[in-house]
Protein backbone atom coordinates (compact mmCIF):
# COMPACT_ATOMS: atom_id res chain seq x y z
CA UNK A 1 0.00 0.00 0.00
CA UNK A 2 1.40 3.51 -0.93
CA UNK A 3 2.92 5.10 2.22
CA UNK A 4 0.43 7.61 2.68
CA UNK A 5 -2.77 6.12 1.85
CA UNK A 6 -3.09 5.50 5.23
CA UNK A 7 -2.39 9.09 5.55
CA UNK A 8 -4.72 10.01 3.60
CA UNK A 9 -7.28 7.99 4.68
CA UNK A 10 -7.27 8.91 7.98
CA UNK A 11 -7.09 12.81 6.68
CA UNK A 12 -10.51 11.99 5.03
CA UNK A 13 -12.12 10.29 7.59
CA UNK A 14 -10.96 13.71 10.78
CA UNK A 15 -13.19 15.62 7.98
CA UNK A 16 -15.69 13.58 7.42
CA UNK A 17 -16.26 12.93 11.41
CA UNK A 18 -16.17 16.45 11.77
CA UNK A 19 -19.44 16.86 9.48
CA UNK A 20 -20.96 14.16 11.33
CA UNK A 21 -22.12 16.05 14.79
CA UNK A 22 -20.81 13.04 16.83
CA UNK A 23 -22.96 10.15 14.50
CA UNK A 24 -21.12 6.89 14.56
CA UNK A 25 -22.33 4.75 11.61
CA UNK A 26 -22.50 1.32 12.26
CA UNK A 27 -23.76 0.75 8.73
CA UNK A 28 -22.05 1.34 5.75
CA UNK A 29 -24.20 1.29 1.81
CA UNK A 30 -22.83 1.26 -1.08
CA UNK A 31 -25.74 2.11 -4.04
CA UNK A 32 -25.67 1.07 -7.62
CA UNK A 33 -26.77 1.90 -10.65
CA UNK A 34 -30.27 3.49 -10.50
CA UNK A 35 -30.65 2.77 -6.78
CA UNK A 36 -29.17 5.49 -5.08
CA UNK A 37 -33.05 7.03 -4.01
CA UNK A 38 -32.41 5.15 -1.04
CA UNK A 39 -29.48 7.89 0.29
CA UNK A 40 -32.51 10.06 0.24
CA UNK A 41 -34.76 7.81 2.95
CA UNK A 42 -32.28 8.84 5.81
CA UNK A 43 -33.51 10.68 8.36
CA UNK A 44 -31.17 13.46 9.68
CA UNK A 45 -29.30 13.30 7.15
CA UNK A 46 -25.80 15.02 6.87
CA UNK A 47 -24.76 15.31 2.97
CA UNK A 48 -21.08 15.41 2.38
CA UNK A 49 -20.08 15.96 -1.44
CA UNK A 50 -17.40 14.05 -2.53
CA UNK A 51 -15.42 16.98 -3.49
CA UNK A 52 -15.67 18.31 -0.50
CA UNK A 53 -13.85 15.39 0.86
CA UNK A 54 -9.99 15.91 1.48
CA UNK A 55 -8.28 12.74 -0.74
CA UNK A 56 -11.86 11.52 -1.77
CA UNK A 57 -11.84 10.48 -5.44
CA UNK A 58 -14.79 11.79 -7.52
CA UNK A 59 -17.32 9.82 -9.48
CA UNK A 60 -17.77 10.60 -13.45
CA UNK A 61 -20.59 8.52 -14.32
CA UNK A 62 -24.33 10.04 -14.87
CA UNK A 63 -26.70 8.28 -12.29
CA UNK A 64 -24.21 8.50 -9.54
CA UNK A 65 -24.77 11.50 -7.30
CA UNK A 66 -21.04 11.26 -5.64
CA UNK A 67 -21.95 12.13 -2.13
CA UNK A 68 -22.10 10.55 1.49
CA UNK A 69 -24.88 10.62 2.95
CA UNK A 70 -25.24 9.78 6.88
CA UNK A 71 -27.67 9.61 9.05
CA UNK A 72 -30.50 7.46 10.58
CA UNK A 73 -32.16 4.40 8.34
CA UNK A 74 -34.96 1.88 10.56
CA UNK A 75 -32.78 3.45 13.75
CA UNK A 76 -29.83 2.16 12.32
CA UNK A 77 -26.53 4.96 12.71
CA UNK A 78 -25.96 4.71 8.49
CA UNK A 79 -23.33 6.44 5.95
CA UNK A 80 -24.61 5.50 2.48
CA UNK A 81 -21.97 6.11 -0.96
CA UNK A 82 -24.99 7.88 -3.05
CA UNK A 83 -22.62 6.97 -6.55
CA UNK A 84 -19.43 4.89 -6.32
CA UNK A 85 -16.10 4.80 -8.24
CA UNK A 86 -15.33 2.19 -10.56
CA UNK A 87 -12.45 0.89 -12.43
CA UNK A 88 -13.67 1.59 -16.19
CA UNK A 89 -13.65 5.04 -14.80
CA UNK A 90 -9.53 5.16 -14.94
CA UNK A 91 -8.98 4.91 -10.93
CA UNK A 92 -7.12 2.62 -9.53
CA UNK A 93 -8.50 -0.06 -7.38
CA UNK A 94 -7.02 1.62 -4.46
CA UNK A 95 -8.75 4.41 -5.06
CA UNK A 96 -11.83 2.27 -5.61
CA UNK A 97 -12.01 1.16 -2.37
CA UNK A 98 -10.74 4.39 -0.23
CA UNK A 99 -14.43 5.04 1.04
CA UNK A 100 -14.61 1.00 1.99
CA UNK A 101 -11.81 1.68 4.49
CA UNK A 102 -12.89 5.24 5.44
CA UNK A 103 -15.85 3.61 6.77
CA UNK A 104 -13.82 1.36 8.28
CA UNK A 105 -12.28 4.09 9.87
CA UNK A 106 -15.38 5.76 11.02
CA UNK A 107 -16.55 2.67 12.61
CA UNK A 108 -18.93 0.90 10.16
CA UNK A 109 -19.00 -2.70 11.02
CA UNK A 110 -21.33 -4.09 8.48
CA UNK A 111 -21.60 -3.18 4.30
CA UNK A 112 -24.24 -3.36 2.52
CA UNK A 113 -22.34 -3.46 -1.61
CA UNK A 114 -25.52 -2.89 -4.27
CA UNK A 115 -25.29 -3.12 -7.81
CA UNK A 116 -27.01 -3.45 -11.00
CA UNK A 117 -25.99 -6.63 -12.80
CA UNK A 118 -26.87 -8.73 -16.17
CA UNK A 119 -28.61 -12.11 -15.30
CA UNK A 120 -26.34 -14.86 -16.53
CA UNK A 121 -28.33 -17.83 -14.97
CA UNK A 122 -31.64 -18.36 -17.19
CA UNK A 123 -33.81 -18.77 -14.28
CA UNK A 124 -33.24 -14.98 -13.43
CA UNK A 125 -35.76 -12.34 -14.94
CA UNK A 126 -35.18 -8.63 -15.24
CA UNK A 127 -36.23 -6.98 -12.29
CA UNK A 128 -35.20 -9.77 -9.79
CA UNK A 129 -32.89 -8.81 -6.63
CA UNK A 130 -30.17 -11.67 -6.10
CA UNK A 131 -28.19 -12.07 -3.08
CA UNK A 132 -24.60 -12.38 -3.61
CA UNK A 133 -23.44 -15.60 -2.56
CA UNK A 134 -19.89 -15.55 -3.72
CA UNK A 135 -18.08 -13.85 -6.63
CA UNK A 136 -15.18 -14.12 -9.03
CA UNK A 137 -12.67 -11.83 -9.87
CA UNK A 138 -12.40 -11.35 -13.42
CA UNK A 139 -11.12 -8.01 -13.04
CA UNK A 140 -7.71 -8.69 -13.85
CA UNK A 141 -6.70 -6.71 -10.57
CA UNK A 142 -6.84 -6.55 -7.05
CA UNK A 143 -7.05 -3.72 -4.58
CA UNK A 144 -5.02 -5.04 -2.31
CA UNK A 145 -1.82 -5.89 -4.85
CA UNK A 146 1.32 -3.21 -3.67
CA UNK A 147 2.76 -3.13 0.00
CA UNK A 148 0.22 -4.32 2.91
CA UNK A 149 -0.79 -2.23 5.94
CA UNK A 150 -0.88 -4.49 8.92
CA UNK A 151 -3.34 -1.47 10.79
CA UNK A 152 -5.99 -2.23 7.70
CA UNK A 153 -5.27 -6.01 7.54
CA UNK A 154 -3.30 -9.05 6.87
CA UNK A 155 -1.20 -9.36 3.69
CA UNK A 156 -3.31 -12.54 2.82
CA UNK A 157 -6.68 -12.64 3.80
CA UNK A 158 -9.10 -15.52 3.45
CA UNK A 159 -12.07 -14.97 1.16
CA UNK A 160 -13.40 -17.87 1.41
CA UNK A 161 -17.07 -16.43 3.17
CA UNK A 162 -16.81 -13.15 1.49
CA UNK A 163 -20.71 -12.29 2.21
CA UNK A 164 -21.68 -13.29 5.54
CA UNK A 165 -23.88 -16.31 5.56
CA UNK A 166 -25.47 -14.94 8.57
CA UNK A 167 -26.23 -11.62 6.79
CA UNK A 168 -27.88 -13.76 3.69
CA UNK A 169 -29.87 -15.56 6.29
CA UNK A 170 -31.46 -12.18 7.47
CA UNK A 171 -31.73 -11.00 4.31
CA UNK A 172 -33.50 -14.11 2.89
CA UNK A 173 -35.73 -14.15 6.13
CA UNK A 174 -36.96 -10.57 5.70
CA UNK A 175 -37.76 -10.61 2.61
CA UNK A 176 -40.33 -13.20 2.93
CA UNK A 177 -42.05 -10.16 5.12
CA UNK A 178 -42.14 -8.05 1.95
CA UNK A 179 -45.17 -8.25 0.07
CA UNK A 180 -44.98 -7.42 -3.73
CA UNK A 181 -47.87 -5.76 -6.13
CA UNK A 182 -48.96 -8.99 -6.86
CA UNK A 183 -49.48 -9.92 -3.15
CA UNK A 184 -46.76 -12.24 -3.05
CA UNK A 185 -44.34 -12.23 -1.11
CA UNK A 186 -40.71 -11.23 -2.16
CA UNK A 187 -38.11 -13.98 -2.98
CA UNK A 188 -34.55 -13.06 -3.29
CA UNK A 189 -32.63 -15.23 -5.79
CA UNK A 190 -29.19 -15.89 -4.42
CA UNK A 191 -26.09 -16.41 -6.82
CA UNK A 192 -22.16 -15.80 -7.93
CA UNK A 193 -21.53 -12.58 -8.58
CA UNK A 194 -19.28 -12.30 -11.45
CA UNK A 195 -16.91 -9.08 -11.44
CA UNK A 196 -15.68 -7.78 -15.09
CA UNK A 197 -13.82 -4.47 -15.35
CA UNK A 198 -16.14 -2.82 -18.45
CA UNK A 199 -16.73 -0.65 -18.95
CA UNK A 200 -18.14 -2.47 -23.24
CA UNK A 201 -20.40 -5.24 -21.94
CA UNK A 202 -19.31 -8.71 -22.27
CA UNK A 203 -19.72 -10.28 -25.75
CA UNK A 204 -21.89 -13.30 -26.03
CA UNK A 205 -18.58 -15.73 -26.46
CA UNK A 206 -17.45 -13.63 -23.24
CA UNK A 207 -20.82 -14.21 -21.78
CA UNK A 208 -21.14 -17.98 -22.27
CA UNK A 209 -17.57 -18.64 -20.67
CA UNK A 210 -18.57 -16.73 -17.36
CA UNK A 211 -21.99 -18.67 -17.07
CA UNK A 212 -20.23 -22.05 -17.35
CA UNK A 213 -16.93 -20.87 -15.46
CA UNK A 214 -20.47 -20.60 -12.53
CA UNK A 215 -20.90 -16.97 -12.71
CA UNK A 216 -24.93 -16.56 -12.48
CA UNK A 217 -24.74 -12.32 -13.07
CA UNK A 218 -22.24 -9.86 -14.32
CA UNK A 219 -21.42 -6.78 -13.51
CA UNK A 220 -18.51 -4.04 -13.40
CA UNK A 221 -18.24 -3.16 -9.78
CA UNK A 222 -18.57 -4.82 -6.01
CA UNK A 223 -15.63 -7.66 -5.97
CA UNK A 224 -13.15 -4.75 -5.29
CA UNK A 225 -15.14 -3.16 -3.04
CA UNK A 226 -16.31 -6.56 -1.14
CA UNK A 227 -12.34 -7.68 -1.36
CA UNK A 228 -11.22 -4.84 0.73
CA UNK A 229 -14.16 -4.71 3.03
CA UNK A 230 -13.04 -8.34 3.87
CA UNK A 231 -9.52 -7.19 4.07
CA UNK A 232 -10.34 -4.64 6.82
CA UNK A 233 -13.02 -6.94 8.65
CA UNK A 234 -15.94 -5.90 7.76
CA UNK A 235 -19.14 -8.11 7.06
CA UNK A 236 -20.60 -8.10 3.63
CA UNK A 237 -24.19 -7.90 2.53
CA UNK A 238 -24.11 -8.01 -1.81
CA UNK A 239 -27.37 -7.38 -3.46
CA UNK A 240 -27.54 -7.39 -7.11
CA UNK A 241 -30.41 -6.18 -8.98
CA UNK A 242 -30.72 -7.91 -12.37
CA UNK A 243 -31.73 -5.47 -15.03
CA UNK A 244 -31.38 -6.85 -17.77
CA UNK A 245 -30.69 -10.61 -19.20
CA UNK A 246 -27.19 -11.06 -20.03
CA UNK A 247 -27.65 -15.04 -21.68
CA UNK A 248 -24.68 -15.16 -24.08
CA UNK A 249 -26.88 -17.42 -26.52
CA UNK A 250 -29.78 -15.06 -26.76
CA UNK A 251 -27.94 -11.99 -25.96
CA UNK A 252 -29.65 -8.46 -27.41
CA UNK A 253 -28.39 -5.43 -27.85
CA UNK A 254 -28.05 -2.91 -24.52
CA UNK A 255 -27.89 0.84 -23.22
CA UNK A 256 -27.55 1.85 -19.95
CA UNK A 257 -30.66 3.65 -20.37
CA UNK A 258 -32.24 0.31 -20.35
CA UNK A 259 -30.11 -0.58 -16.74
CA UNK A 260 -31.45 2.16 -15.19
CA UNK A 261 -35.41 2.00 -16.30
CA UNK A 262 -34.87 -1.37 -14.64
CA UNK A 263 -33.20 -0.47 -11.64
CA UNK A 264 -36.12 2.52 -10.89
CA UNK A 265 -38.71 0.15 -11.49
CA UNK A 266 -37.15 -2.29 -8.59
CA UNK A 267 -36.09 0.51 -6.90
CA UNK A 268 -38.96 0.34 -4.21
CA UNK A 269 -38.65 -3.21 -3.15
CA UNK A 270 -35.10 -3.07 -3.10
CA UNK A 271 -35.42 -0.14 -0.42
CA UNK A 272 -38.00 -2.53 1.62
CA UNK A 273 -35.65 -5.41 1.58
CA UNK A 274 -32.48 -2.97 2.46
CA UNK A 275 -34.78 -1.14 5.02
CA UNK A 276 -35.99 -4.55 6.58
CA UNK A 277 -32.71 -6.00 6.76
CA UNK A 278 -31.49 -3.05 8.51
CA UNK A 279 -33.88 -2.91 11.46
CA UNK A 280 -33.80 -6.37 12.04
CA UNK A 281 -30.09 -6.86 12.42
CA UNK B 1 12.03 -5.29 -22.70
CA UNK B 2 13.36 -1.99 -23.39
CA UNK B 3 16.90 -0.76 -23.89
CA UNK B 4 16.92 0.46 -20.02
CA UNK B 5 15.84 -3.18 -18.65
CA UNK B 6 18.41 -4.41 -20.78
CA UNK B 7 21.31 -2.61 -19.12
CA UNK B 8 20.04 -2.87 -15.54
CA UNK B 9 20.43 -6.87 -16.26
CA UNK B 10 23.72 -6.43 -17.10
CA UNK B 11 24.72 -4.77 -14.08
CA UNK B 12 23.11 -7.09 -11.95
CA UNK B 13 24.60 -9.23 -13.63
CA UNK B 14 28.29 -7.62 -13.73
CA UNK B 15 28.24 -7.05 -10.21
CA UNK B 16 27.40 -10.70 -9.42
CA UNK B 17 30.15 -12.14 -11.98
CA UNK B 18 32.64 -9.51 -9.67
CA UNK B 19 31.64 -11.56 -6.48
CA UNK B 20 30.68 -14.99 -7.34
CA UNK B 21 33.71 -17.13 -7.29
CA UNK B 22 32.00 -20.04 -9.92
CA UNK B 23 29.34 -19.26 -12.29
CA UNK B 24 25.93 -21.29 -11.87
CA UNK B 25 24.71 -24.01 -13.85
CA UNK B 26 21.39 -24.68 -12.03
CA UNK B 27 19.39 -21.74 -10.37
CA UNK B 28 17.24 -22.45 -7.32
CA UNK B 29 14.20 -20.11 -6.93
CA UNK B 30 12.62 -21.46 -3.40
CA UNK B 31 9.39 -20.48 -2.09
CA UNK B 32 7.49 -19.65 0.90
CA UNK B 33 9.03 -21.40 3.99
CA UNK B 34 11.01 -23.72 1.52
CA UNK B 35 14.67 -21.32 2.05
CA UNK B 36 16.05 -23.51 4.10
CA UNK B 37 17.58 -25.85 0.88
CA UNK B 38 19.74 -22.59 0.37
CA UNK B 39 21.58 -23.51 3.74
CA UNK B 40 22.75 -26.89 2.55
CA UNK B 41 24.78 -25.11 -0.34
CA UNK B 42 28.50 -25.65 0.59
CA UNK B 43 30.89 -22.89 0.21
CA UNK B 44 28.25 -20.37 0.27
CA UNK B 45 28.59 -16.71 -1.10
CA UNK B 46 25.80 -14.99 -0.42
CA UNK B 47 24.73 -11.17 -1.08
CA UNK B 48 21.57 -9.72 0.07
CA UNK B 49 19.27 -8.50 -2.79
CA UNK B 50 19.53 -5.22 -1.57
CA UNK B 51 23.78 -5.00 -2.58
CA UNK B 52 22.81 -5.85 -6.55
CA UNK B 53 22.46 -3.26 -8.56
CA UNK B 54 18.52 -2.89 -9.35
CA UNK B 55 17.62 -6.28 -7.77
CA UNK B 56 14.15 -5.94 -6.98
CA UNK B 57 13.69 -6.58 -2.99
CA UNK B 58 10.93 -8.63 -1.21
CA UNK B 59 8.34 -6.89 1.29
CA UNK B 60 6.26 -10.24 2.36
CA UNK B 61 7.45 -11.95 6.08
CA UNK B 62 8.87 -15.18 4.85
CA UNK B 63 11.25 -14.14 2.29
CA UNK B 64 14.66 -13.40 3.65
CA UNK B 65 15.99 -11.77 0.59
CA UNK B 66 19.87 -13.06 -0.77
CA UNK B 67 21.01 -14.79 -3.54
CA UNK B 68 23.17 -17.78 -2.11
CA UNK B 69 25.77 -19.22 -4.38
CA UNK B 70 27.75 -22.46 -4.20
CA UNK B 71 27.34 -26.01 -4.60
CA UNK B 72 25.43 -28.58 -3.67
CA UNK B 73 25.88 -32.12 -4.36
CA UNK B 74 28.12 -30.89 -6.83
CA UNK B 75 26.62 -28.78 -9.11
CA UNK B 76 27.18 -24.95 -9.21
CA UNK B 77 23.81 -23.43 -7.70
CA UNK B 78 22.58 -20.39 -7.46
CA UNK B 79 19.26 -20.16 -4.64
CA UNK B 80 17.10 -17.30 -4.56
CA UNK B 81 16.02 -17.38 -1.05
CA UNK B 82 12.92 -15.47 -0.97
CA UNK B 83 11.04 -13.80 -4.28
CA UNK B 84 9.52 -11.10 -4.95
CA UNK B 85 5.52 -11.19 -6.14
CA UNK B 86 3.20 -9.26 -8.88
CA UNK B 87 1.13 -8.72 -5.32
CA UNK B 88 3.82 -6.98 -3.87
CA UNK B 89 2.61 -4.23 -6.89
CA UNK B 90 5.84 -5.50 -8.75
CA UNK B 91 5.30 -5.09 -12.58
CA UNK B 92 5.66 -8.76 -14.20
CA UNK B 93 9.11 -7.73 -15.66
CA UNK B 94 10.46 -6.42 -12.86
CA UNK B 95 9.32 -10.15 -11.11
CA UNK B 96 11.39 -12.07 -13.95
CA UNK B 97 14.40 -9.65 -13.39
CA UNK B 98 16.09 -12.45 -11.33
CA UNK B 99 15.84 -14.82 -13.77
CA UNK B 100 17.23 -12.71 -16.34
CA UNK B 101 19.96 -11.91 -14.39
CA UNK B 102 20.39 -15.49 -13.69
CA UNK B 103 20.43 -16.73 -17.49
CA UNK B 104 22.77 -13.58 -18.38
CA UNK B 105 25.65 -15.28 -16.07
CA UNK B 106 24.62 -18.81 -17.62
CA UNK B 107 22.48 -20.63 -15.82
CA UNK B 108 20.39 -23.15 -18.43
CA UNK B 109 18.16 -24.63 -16.01
CA UNK B 110 15.58 -23.19 -13.17
CA UNK B 111 14.62 -25.08 -10.33
CA UNK B 112 11.51 -23.53 -9.46
CA UNK B 113 9.30 -24.17 -5.94
CA UNK B 114 6.43 -22.52 -4.24
CA UNK B 115 3.37 -23.40 -1.52
CA UNK B 116 0.03 -24.22 -3.30
CA UNK B 117 -3.21 -24.78 -1.98
CA UNK B 118 -4.39 -27.96 -2.98
CA UNK B 119 -7.56 -27.85 -5.97
CA UNK B 120 -7.32 -31.16 -6.37
CA UNK B 121 -9.43 -32.65 -4.31
CA UNK B 122 -7.45 -36.14 -3.91
CA UNK B 123 -4.18 -33.60 -2.53
CA UNK B 124 -3.71 -33.55 0.87
CA UNK B 125 -2.30 -30.60 2.38
CA UNK B 126 1.45 -31.38 2.96
CA UNK B 127 1.78 -33.30 -0.59
CA UNK B 128 4.31 -32.76 -3.12
CA UNK B 129 3.38 -31.63 -6.44
CA UNK B 130 5.60 -31.78 -9.79
CA UNK B 131 4.29 -29.19 -12.31
CA UNK B 132 3.18 -30.49 -15.44
CA UNK B 133 2.04 -27.67 -16.62
CA UNK B 134 0.72 -23.87 -16.01
CA UNK B 135 -2.52 -21.22 -16.51
CA UNK B 136 -1.59 -17.83 -16.57
CA UNK B 137 -4.53 -16.76 -14.44
CA UNK B 138 -2.49 -13.39 -13.56
CA UNK B 139 -3.58 -11.02 -16.51
CA UNK B 140 -0.02 -10.07 -16.98
CA UNK B 141 2.65 -10.90 -18.85
CA UNK B 142 6.50 -10.44 -17.92
CA UNK B 143 7.07 -10.29 -22.16
CA UNK B 144 5.11 -7.52 -22.94
CA UNK B 145 6.88 -4.39 -24.49
CA UNK B 146 9.54 -4.12 -26.80
CA UNK B 147 11.43 -8.02 -27.00
CA UNK B 148 14.66 -8.62 -25.88
CA UNK B 149 16.20 -10.29 -28.87
CA UNK B 150 19.32 -11.19 -26.75
CA UNK B 151 17.46 -13.26 -24.45
CA UNK B 152 14.86 -14.66 -26.95
CA UNK B 153 12.08 -14.50 -29.79
CA UNK B 154 8.83 -12.59 -29.82
CA UNK B 155 6.36 -15.10 -29.39
CA UNK B 156 7.89 -17.94 -27.67
CA UNK B 157 6.78 -21.66 -27.60
CA UNK B 158 5.06 -22.74 -24.71
CA UNK B 159 4.10 -26.17 -25.56
CA UNK B 160 6.14 -27.37 -22.70
CA UNK B 161 6.72 -24.73 -20.08
CA UNK B 162 8.08 -27.87 -17.66
CA UNK B 163 11.04 -29.74 -19.17
CA UNK B 164 9.72 -33.27 -19.80
CA UNK B 165 13.25 -34.55 -19.24
CA UNK B 166 13.58 -33.20 -16.08
CA UNK B 167 10.11 -34.74 -14.96
CA UNK B 168 10.98 -37.52 -15.44
CA UNK B 169 13.92 -36.93 -13.20
CA UNK B 170 11.84 -35.93 -10.50
CA UNK B 171 9.49 -38.73 -10.46
CA UNK B 172 12.52 -41.01 -10.71
CA UNK B 173 14.40 -39.45 -8.17
CA UNK B 174 10.94 -39.19 -5.81
CA UNK B 175 10.36 -43.14 -6.44
CA UNK B 176 13.64 -44.43 -5.74
CA UNK B 177 13.50 -42.21 -2.52
CA UNK B 178 9.45 -43.64 -1.53
CA UNK B 179 8.21 -39.75 -1.38
CA UNK B 180 5.11 -39.53 -3.07
CA UNK B 181 5.51 -37.07 -6.01
CA UNK B 182 1.94 -35.93 -6.95
CA UNK B 183 1.49 -34.24 -10.57
CA UNK B 184 -1.11 -31.28 -11.97
CA UNK B 185 -1.25 -28.07 -13.34
CA UNK B 186 -0.44 -24.87 -11.29
CA UNK B 187 -2.67 -21.74 -11.84
CA UNK B 188 -1.03 -18.81 -11.21
CA UNK B 189 -3.07 -15.73 -9.76
CA UNK B 190 -2.37 -12.30 -8.68
CA UNK B 191 -3.22 -12.45 -5.09
CA UNK B 192 -2.64 -11.03 -2.48
CA UNK B 193 -6.53 -11.86 -1.08
CA UNK B 194 -6.89 -15.97 -1.30
CA UNK B 195 -9.24 -17.09 -3.75
CA UNK B 196 -13.34 -17.42 -3.09
CA UNK B 197 -14.89 -20.94 -3.61
CA UNK B 198 -16.13 -20.05 -6.59
CA UNK B 199 -12.69 -18.86 -8.04
CA UNK B 200 -11.60 -22.20 -6.98
CA UNK B 201 -14.26 -24.16 -8.56
CA UNK B 202 -13.60 -22.28 -11.69
CA UNK B 203 -10.14 -22.67 -11.19
CA UNK B 204 -11.11 -26.53 -11.28
CA UNK B 205 -12.98 -26.89 -14.01
CA UNK B 206 -10.57 -25.02 -16.30
CA UNK B 207 -8.25 -27.73 -15.19
CA UNK B 208 -5.85 -26.81 -12.34
CA UNK B 209 -4.96 -28.58 -9.78
CA UNK B 210 -3.08 -26.26 -7.09
CA UNK B 211 -3.00 -22.32 -7.18
CA UNK B 212 -0.76 -19.90 -6.18
CA UNK B 213 0.65 -16.11 -6.61
CA UNK B 214 4.12 -16.96 -8.12
CA UNK B 215 6.29 -18.76 -10.55
CA UNK B 216 4.35 -18.11 -13.77
CA UNK B 217 6.08 -15.08 -14.64
CA UNK B 218 9.32 -16.08 -14.19
CA UNK B 219 8.72 -19.78 -16.07
CA UNK B 220 7.76 -17.25 -18.77
CA UNK B 221 10.48 -15.47 -18.49
CA UNK B 222 12.71 -18.72 -18.29
CA UNK B 223 11.56 -20.26 -21.26
CA UNK B 224 11.82 -17.30 -23.25
CA UNK B 225 15.60 -17.02 -22.63
CA UNK B 226 15.56 -20.85 -23.78
CA UNK B 227 16.20 -22.54 -20.17
CA UNK B 228 14.93 -25.54 -18.67
CA UNK B 229 12.82 -25.48 -15.95
CA UNK B 230 11.15 -27.90 -13.07
CA UNK B 231 8.56 -26.73 -11.21
CA UNK B 232 7.37 -28.09 -7.66
CA UNK B 233 4.88 -27.06 -6.03
CA UNK B 234 4.23 -27.64 -1.58
CA UNK B 235 0.54 -27.98 -1.22
CA UNK B 236 0.21 -26.32 1.86
CA UNK B 237 -3.07 -25.97 1.91
CA UNK B 238 -6.76 -27.05 0.86
CA UNK B 239 -8.24 -23.64 -1.32
CA UNK B 240 -10.77 -22.20 -0.47
CA UNK B 241 -14.20 -24.32 -0.33
CA UNK B 242 -12.49 -27.49 -0.33
CA UNK B 243 -12.46 -27.71 3.20
CA UNK B 244 -15.27 -25.52 4.31
CA UNK B 245 -12.66 -23.53 6.56
CA UNK B 246 -10.70 -20.10 6.45
CA UNK B 247 -7.41 -19.89 5.13
CA UNK B 248 -4.27 -18.54 6.57
CA UNK B 249 -0.79 -17.88 6.02
CA UNK B 250 0.35 -19.12 9.37
CA UNK B 251 -0.78 -22.41 8.11
CA UNK B 252 0.79 -21.74 4.78
CA UNK B 253 4.42 -21.63 6.92
CA UNK B 254 3.25 -24.30 9.14
CA UNK B 255 2.76 -26.88 6.62
CA UNK B 256 5.83 -26.22 4.45
CA UNK B 257 8.13 -26.45 7.57
CA UNK B 258 7.13 -30.26 8.47
CA UNK B 259 7.52 -31.39 4.86
CA UNK B 260 10.81 -29.19 4.47
CA UNK B 261 12.43 -32.27 4.93
CA UNK B 262 10.72 -34.48 2.80
CA UNK B 263 10.96 -31.19 0.07
CA UNK B 264 14.85 -30.62 0.15
CA UNK B 265 15.80 -35.26 -0.53
CA UNK B 266 13.64 -34.85 -3.02
CA UNK B 267 15.35 -31.71 -4.37
CA UNK B 268 18.80 -33.13 -3.26
CA UNK B 269 18.51 -36.15 -5.06
CA UNK B 270 17.52 -34.38 -8.78
CA UNK B 271 19.77 -31.65 -8.33
CA UNK B 272 22.57 -33.68 -9.63
CA UNK B 273 21.25 -35.10 -12.36
CA UNK B 274 19.50 -31.55 -13.65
Amino acid sequence: MEQNYLQKLKESVKYIESRLDGLRPAFGLILGSGLGDLAEQVEHPVRIPYGDIPHFPRSTVAGHAGRLVAGELEGKPVIVMQGRFHYYEGYSLKSVVFPVYAMKLLGVGGLVITNAAGGMNRAFRPGDLMLIRDHLNMTGGNPLVGPNDEELGVRFPDMSEVYSREYRQLAHRVASGILLENGRPLTLREGVYCGISGPSYCTPAELIMLARLGGDAVGMSTVAEAIAARHAGLKVLGISCITDMAVGEELEPLTHEQVVAVADRTKPVFAALVKAFLREI
Amino acid sequence: MSKDMLRRVEEAAGHLRGVLPELPDIVLVLGSGLGHLADRIERPTIVPYKEIPHFPVSTVSGHAGEIVSGKLRGRNVIAMKGRIHLYEGYDAQTVAFPIRVMRELGAKRLLITNASGGINPSFRAGDLMLIRDQINFMFRNPLIGPNADQFGERFPDMSEPYDKRLRGLALRVAAGKGIVLREGVYAGVLGPSYETPAEIRMLRTLGADAVGMSTVPEVIAARHAGMNVLGISCITNMAAGILGRPLSHAEVTETAGKVRHTFSELLLGIIPEM
